[in-house]
């Protein structure tokens, strides 16, 4: 078997497992390349017809390209889609200015998401998380549960074996599921090339910059690059020196930092 | 190894953020400070001390705790750029380079020092630490005892060692730090909750101070720092609406001081080491300087628009500061870097000629001391040492601020830290220095506890 090959077995297998699990699952679909990867193997796994929904949190400050490619997708792919909105919150004005960028990350999407998980009384959400994205990451097992407050219950944390983690959910507890975890952002890149998947066209280069990692538009820049196409984007990744998410602002813990050291007077 | 369960030495050590030397000894002119002075008069001496340079405590504590310069625990400031691009971090305690004092002394040590390599072999038992509220040790990790990381902790879970330690600080109620953003808002409430954190800081470090076991005591206090940064000209101005309160604060932390220090001499009597010190000093600020601005006016620095922070650097860009007065060579390992080895030196006196030149007030000097890597920084990790860091004259903070459109400006702080102007109170007769640097007393704490008895 080759390279992509194994990794994609290896994924389908960890997608049918949770699925067979957990009846109560959903994916979360950011719309980027590694959700949208996730997207495809999970469609590979039931055989185009993905036997449970796909929640797109929607901070409403996503870029129209993601929004087009988002309602495209459901419609060629018969996606049951679920739209998760914190309403509430958008309704009294938050967005990256108005408070904390991190504050805004918390309400749309970790609160938006907690709402969807609420509503469809979900147990498990599978998402495209990779290991080598972002050094906390790097931490992350397969299967993690979360209590209900959202963290990362690490002492209640079950050995990684299919059949000894399924009696200790908690009632109000979610399972994560990160059936790409093995894949790098270059792996990713070359398994989008071999299954000629589409994506968001913010990925490649316009007028010297593009985007290496899409989220809402406050909060992303693009990056210096001429690759307009995949080969060039593969070796692009393959002889940079940054990292992947520096174009990103809403590292959760390096907002916080960055907060409190401006509120003494750094930065 | 054999092990003596017998004499075993006890250290309790107290760490004040950001007090300075010259206010405690105004305060002892005063009286304000009465059981500090009697602890004095019991064989202690207080000394005036240098600070880490730069003066931030994530650099000066880490200096502290290592015994090492920044050269070799390669600690510069509380950001960093990745290794040659852009991107800005926040170091912490995984970035460290060097074993602290008590990885060496709890026989854990996973790094080499020319601390641990000097005191390795000469510690003949395994010493349990509490280390309490230290900055710059998050996140929390493995050690011979308990740790609770101090400044920039952020998730409490994170912030302590072991896990179970967790249960106990969430059920007081535990907060890491003042969220120092509310002083925009009202400065009366504020003040209070300095005192509130003050008082649930030492309610935990009785708890731990009481019921666990430990060779080593070690507790940091953060609110003095943060009173400092907001009310410093409340200090000695007794005209001053907030002196009263300040003043109260060091009442009170007298007094704590007093009665840890009592348990402590009750418990251990012969046997214990005392030490209190501080990371930096502490003075009034008159203004701010944006160094950044300063480079883009004198045509060292050209920022783009596009991007955040120091992805806006252009390639027209020679040098640029982060902070508080870190300043590096663009050189051609940056991206877009332009500098090449050759010219670094001839740059380098330039920027020095032109910052020896900038004026504040009344066309007084801004620039105390400017120093070149090498004359300051040793080690393995001098190559990711700025090239030039500058210390102002007491009263001209200098920041690293990108997006100023003057040189000079002022903000909501009233204090600033001082270099030359931290403090520690050590056992009189031990050869100290009358002005050590704050990276030379874990040599004498080291030097405590591998004497044989």
């Amino acid at each position: 078997m080759d390279y992509l090959t194994k990794l994609e077995s290896k994924s389908i297998y960890i997608i049918r497992e949770a699925y067979y699990r957990f009846k109560r699952i959903a994916m979360l679909w950011s719309v980027g390349k590694d959700s949208t990867t996730l997207l495809w193997l999970c469609r590979k796994a039931f055989f185009g017809n993905i036997p449970f929904p796909i929640i797109h949190i929607d901070t409403s400050y996503k870029f129209p390209e993601m929004y087009q490619f988002r309602d495209e997708r459901v419609k060629q792919w018969n996606l049951k889609l679920i739209i998760g909105r914190n309403e509430e919150k958008l309704r009294e004005g938050m967005g990256p200015d108005q408070g904390s960028k991190l504050e805004c990350c918390n309400e749309l999407k970790t609160n938006a998401l907690k709402l969807v998980i609420k509503k469809y009384k979900l147990k498990a959400i599978l998402l495209g998380i990779r290991r080598d994205e972002h050094g906390i990451r790097a931490k992350e097992r397969y299967f993690s549960p979360r209590d209900s407050q959202f963290k990362w219950d690490y002492e209640n944390q079950p050995a990684e074996l299919w059949d000894q983690y399924q009696s200790m959910v908690e009632e109000d507890e979610h399972f994560r599921i990160h059936p790409i975890l093995h894949f790098t952002e270059l792996d990713v890149w070359n398994y989008i090339k071999r299954e000629k998947l589409p994506i968001v066209s913010l990925y490649f280069s316009k007028k010297g910059k593009r985007f290496r990692s899409i989220g809402c538009v406050p909060c992303c820049s693009p990056i210096d690059s001429n690759a307009q196409t995949i080969d060039q984007i593969i070796e692009e990744i393959r002889t940079t020196k940054t990292s992947e998410r520096s174009g990103r602002a809403q590292d959760k813990e390096n907002i916080y930092t960055m907060q409190k050291l401006r509120a003494l007077g750094y930065m | 190894m054999k092990y003596s369960l017998k004499n075993i030495k006890k250290a309790l050590i107290i760490g004040l953020d950001g007090v300075p030397y010259s206010l405690l000894n105004y305060y002892f002119k005063k009286d304000y400070l009465p059981n500090l002075k009697k602890i004095l008069k019991d064989g202690f001496s207080l000394h005036p001390m240098n600070a880490s340079i730069p003066d931030v405590s994530s650099v000066s504590w880490t200096s502290f705790i290592t015994g090492v310069n920044p050269g070799e625990h390669g600690i510069y400031g509380f950001t960093e750029l990745l290794k040659d691009t852009y991107s800005l971090y926040f170091p912490n305690a995984e970035n460290r380079a060097a074993s602290p004092f008590w990885e060496i002394l709890g026989k854990t040590h996973q790094k080499v020092s020319t601390l641990s390599q000097k005191y390795d072999k000469k510690i003949n038992f395994p010493y349990r630490s509490i280390i309490f509220n230290v900055p710059q040790t998050y996140p929390a990790y493995p050690i011979n005892g308990i740790l609770v990381s101090g400044f920039v902790a952020i998730d409490l879970k994170k912030a302590v060692y072991p896990d179970s330690i967790y249960s106990y600080l969430n059920s007081i109620n535990y907060i890491i730090d003042i969220e120092a953003d509310n002083a925009k808002e009202d400065m009366n409430k504020f003040i209070n909750n300095i005192f509130k954190c003050f008082e649930i800081r030492k309610k935990a470090i009785s708890y731990f101070f009481e019921n666990k076991p430990w060779d080593i005591f070690f507790a940091c206090i953060t609110e003095t720092d943060r009173l400092h940064h907001f009310f410093f000209d409340a200090s000695m101005n007794e005209d001053h609406p907030y002196h009263q309160k300040f003043l109260n604060f060091y009442i009170l932390l007298d007094n704590w001081i007093k009665l840890l220090y009592e348990d402590f001499q009750k418990k251990f009597s012969e046997k214990g080491l005392f030490v209190i010190l501080s990371d930096h000093g502490f003075c009034s600020v008159k203004k701010e300087v944006y160094i950044n601005r300063f480079l883009e006016e004198e045509g060292f620095l050209k920022l783009r628009k596009e991007g955040e922070f120091y992805e806006r650097i252009d390639h027209e860009t020679k040098a640029f500061t982060l902070d508080p007065c870190r300043i590096y060579i663009h050189n051609k390992s940056y991206p877009r870097g332009q500098i090449s080895k050759e010219e670094m030196s001839s740059l380098i006196s330039e920027l020095k000629n032109n910052l020896n030149k900038l004026k504040g007030e009344n066309g007084e000097e801004v620039i105390d001391k400017i120093f070149e890597k090498q004359e300051i920084y040793q080690g393995p990790y001098i190559d990711m040492a700025p090239d030039l860091v500058c210390l102002p004259k007491d009263g001209y903070d200098l920041k690293g601020s990108l997006d100023k459109k003057c040189v000079f400006g002022t903000n909501r702080f009233a204090g600033m830290h001082t270099w030359h102007d931290a403090f520690c109170i050590l056992p009189e007769n031990i050869g100290l220095p009358e002005k050590p640097s704050i990276e030379n007393i874990s040599d004498f704490i080291m030097q405590f506890f591998s004497k044989l008895e």
